[in-house]
């Protein structure tokens, strides 16, 4: 249900960017999730949807890319792939780890008109 | 045309959380964001929190409830100061709710101050609060698989309480697949056994989170 409040100041931003650079009509709206943030594409697409119905992003697509997760042993270094949400080091098995990459809740740009 | 923005889609509420933070750093008092499901038992391990630790520090507890007040009619025996933040419907606190209450306080006469968040494993672990720490709850009757269910909060927190233990009996809960679970997610992480009811465990979170209190004072 956090998708509503995150595609409410989603869209504010998106309006906002297109009032300043006079766009008429947003063609498109390119973000990013991380994977731990458990966003459900389907959900977040239908709450954006009602936050811009009326707007000039009212018929945007929205590019959702999902960002894995990443992680960096602190022990020996290396940097890997986190697939499962098992956190330990693929090399060393160390579990003493920084997130790198996972967490993002990003909009990269606005394209339009 | 391409306008690039590359920002943070929850910079407002970050930006409010780290006002919030500035403030509370300033005033040393300590903020816990309590983070569990619905009924692991945040309120009741408030109640004994209060009842251990109301004669040596000065507590003070934001509720966040989705409509009523009942957990904070629970804590008014304790003659402390409590708000409440109806959601009305809204899955997890922001700062900007949790900025606007901070004057209902005495903040100079303040130690710590507990947000019991809404009961809810996921959302509130997206939005900083401004808060020192997060606790995680979890009580053995939600099953073992919770660390590795939601391990954006487990890798959150600060510290785990798990609750019920006194439980365990009655349910399928292997504690050794939970503290497995729990070390791949955040092997560094304290976890206290508690039985918020029985009182099994307490005394050693009582003096963890008493530390963590004169730390920040």
């Amino acid at each position: 249900m956090h998708e509503l409040r995150i595609a409410e100041d989603l869209s504010a931003i998106v309006l906002d960017t297109a009032l300043r650079n006079n766009l008429s009509k947003v063609t498109k709206v390119n973000i990013s999730f991380g994977q731990l943030i458990q966003i459900v594409p389907a959900i977040f697409e239908f709450a954006f949807r009602e936050t811009v119905r009326n707007s000039v992003a009212g018929s945007a697509e929205l590019d959702i890319e999902i960002v894995p997760v990443k992680m960096k042993c602190m022990n020996c270094g290396s940097d890997f792939q986190v697939n499962e949400n098992l956190f330990a080091c693929n090399i060393c098995s160390s579990t003493d780890l920084g997130i790198i990459q996972g967490k993002e809740l990003f909009i990269k740009s606005i394209e339009g008109e | 045309m391409e306008i690039k923005i590359m920002k943070n889609i929850l910079d407002r509420n970050q930006n409010k959380a780290n006002e919030v933070r500035n403030l509370l750093t300033l005033k040393k008092v300590l903020m816990v964001n309590i983070i569990s499901s619905p009924g692991a038992g945040k309120t009741t391990l408030l109640e004994r929190t209060c009842e251990a630790l109301g004669a040596k520090f000065r507590i003070g507890v934001i509720e966040g409830d989705i409509t009523t007040d009942r957990d904070a009619q629970r804590l008014k025996k304790y003659n402390i100061p409590i708000v409440v933040i109806n959601t009305e419907g809204g899955c997890h606190l922001d700062s900007h709710s949790i900025s606007k209450v901070l004057d209902n306080f005495d903040l100079d006469n303040l130690d710590v101050l507990f947000v019991e968040n809404v009961g809810n494993l996921i959302c509130p672990s997206q939005f900083d609060l401004g808060e020192t720490f997060k606790l995680a709850v979890v009580s053995t009757t939600e099953g073992d698989d919770k660390p590795g269910k939601y391990p954006m909060l487990f890798r959150e927190a600060v510290a785990v309480l798990l609750n019920k233990i006194d439980l365990i009996p009655y349910t399928n809960f292997i504690f050794d697949s939970f503290r497995s679970d729990l070390n791949k997610i955040n092997s560094q992480i304290p976890l206290f056994e508690v039985s918020c009811t029985r009182g099994d465990g307490l005394p050693e979170w009582y003096q963890w989170i008493g530390e963590m209190i004169n730390i920040s004072r």
